[in-house]
């Protein structure tokens, strides 16, 4: 009798031992970051042949306002809304996390100067437009659609990350004298006490060419 | 025998320095992207020198980074980036041969991060390659303007926008600094000796521009060139631009698992010492009779 209580209290130790061995064993592999999966496929926007970007561009072209943004590279594409201004004078954000938006502060697309478009990482429970933003390299077409049907061609200068308590707002925001367009997302580390992400990716594109609306 | 094992342990230890190298090369990099270039743009503003091929020739190499064929006067291009070193910018008649002697050259150290025009100026018998240093960073919600005159026929020129004057009685071939303006539309007059002219020009907040005023024949024009832009508003902090979703997700802290698991190996040690109890020392623990069902 009291052999078999002994015995019960043996197994219940090894059922304990065990799953306390069991769960801390998940518990940490649920820390491991989540692999990003194969991007969608994009077609790059097409359009007959335009203006160059650089040395000839930028007098007297009319730049419309930018409608879609397409990163074949990453499986970006999606329609842009207008980002401004928080009463605190910060970027808004889309308030969807599959829709990137352009800061109506900032210059047009494929004019001359550092235009901004944000977009999430990610909402509460999966993957946002710029899930693989971070992902982007040197090289790579960045294209937007604009609502005159004309199409911008970027290519990617720099991918950096920088911790959001010194994020260079100059270098990001501040005038440049060519036609610049920088795509901002969050990343890094996610501090869950605030809920927010304690950095921010930034990827650097130059315009190379425009393309005009196929008629 | 030392000395190889040193050899091996130089070997395995060459990618790290290397690695460490490269960390440290990456972190010194400036924070902005334009690191290691800089801007060029090239214009024609010789009123009376017909069009010229313009070539650029990054320095010690003959052949041209880029030609701009027959470029007239009042061109002005956009801006280039290029590598930061030295460059040699040469004008030849238009449709004259590369190899033949340009009419004019200069050379030109572009610094990272800084943009420079580089301008054909002056009358044609005087004519000389100007190199201009462009401002890239505006006092806060302001504009920063410069004046250059490029018009033979009227010698000075003076120029208003609204009732600010940028510039009184400008000479011809001359440049102004840059002047802090206030953001708005205005009305920018040129007016000349005989002649005078009138633009609307856009000037938004955190952007630069150089005011070019011209000849057009029989009288003044005003070419307005962005010379940089940024946001109207440097918006404040950092965007929040994501939920966490897709974050690593910290389990619960390991403290509970190892609770978990130190009382199933204490279960285990009481239990196996109880089995292991005689049986006399088992009856202490019970001195009532078993119940008898």
């Amino acid at each position: 009798m009291a052999r078999s209580a002994g015995v019960v209290l043996v197994a219940c130790g090894v059922l304990a031992a065990a799953l306390g061995l069991g769960g801390w064993v998940l518990a940490s592999r649920a820390d491991a970051p989540r692999p990003v999966g194969p991007a969608p496929k994009v077609a790059a926007p097409t359009g007959l042949a335009g203006q160059p970007g650089s040395w000839r561009h930028g007098r007297g072209i009319r730049i419309a306002r930018p409608v879609r943004l397409v990163i074949p590279a990453i499986g970006v594409s999606t329609s842009l809304i207008r980002l401004g201004l928080t009463s605190a004078r910060a970027l808004q954000v889309p308030p969807s996390p599959a829709a990137a938006g352009w800061y109506t502060g900032s210059p047009r697309p494929g004019a001359v100067g550092s235009s901004v478009i944000a977009g999430h990482i990610d909402s509460r429970s999966g993957p946002g437009v710029f899930y693989r933003l971070r992902l982007l390299h040197r090289g790579q077409r960045v294209y937007v659609v604009r609502a005159d049907h004309t199409v911008a061609v970027f290519r990617v200068t720099a991918v950096r990350i920088y911790p959001k308590d010194r994020f260079p707002r100059a270098a990001v925001y501040g005038p440049v004298p060519d036609a610049e367009l920088r795509l901002i997302t969050c990343g890094g580390l996610f501090d869950y006490a605030t809920g927010s992400y304690l950095s921010n990716v930034v990827v650097y594109t130059v315009l190379i060419r425009h393309l005009n609306a196929r008629s | 025998m030392l000395k190889t094992a040193f050899a091996g342990i130089s070997r395995l230890l060459a990618p790290v320095v290397l690695a460490l190298g490269l960390l440290g090369f990456a972190a010194s990099a400036p924070a902005s992207a334009s690191g290691g270039s800089g801007w060029l743009r090239l214009a024609h503003l010789s009123p009376n020198t017909p069009a010229v091929d313009v070539y650029l020739y990054s320095f010690h190499n003959p052949n041209a980074m880029i030609v701009l064929h027959h470029v007239a006067y009042g061109t002005i291009s956009g801006y280039e980036k290029v590598p930061s070193g030295v460059y040699t910018v040469a004008m030849r008649a238009a449709g004259a041969s590369a190899s033949s002697a340009p009419v004019l050259s200069t050379s030109i150290d572009v610094h990272a991060g800084v943009a420079y025009t580089v301008a054909g100026m002056g009358p044609n018998k005087g004519l000389r390659l100007q190199v201009l240093r462009d401002r890239l960073t505006t006092p806060r919600g302001k504009v920063l303007v410069r004046i250059i005159q490029a018009s033979l026929s009227q010698h000075q020129v003076t120029v208003t926008a609204g009732h600010k004057v940028l510039v009184s009685e400008l000479a011809f071939a001359s440049v102004t600094g840059y002047k802090v303006v206030s953001p708005g539309t205005w009305s920018v007059r040129a007016v000349g000796e005989t002649q005078r002219t009138t633009s609307v020009i856009t000037l938004a907040a955190g952007t630069i521009h150089t005011i070019v005023v011209l000849d057009d024949p029989g009288h003044l024009k005003l070419d307005d060139l962005v010379d940089a832009a940024g946001s109207r508003v440097l918006p404040a902090g950092a965007p929040a631009t994501g939920l966490g979703g897709t974050a690593p997700r910290p389990g619960p802290s390991p403290v509970l698992w190892l609770t978990l698991i130190g009382s199933g190996m204490l279960l285990v040690l009481g239990g196996a010492t109880w089995a292991r109890r005689p049986r006399g020392a088992h009856a202490v623990g019970s001195r009532r009779p078993p119940a008898v069902t």
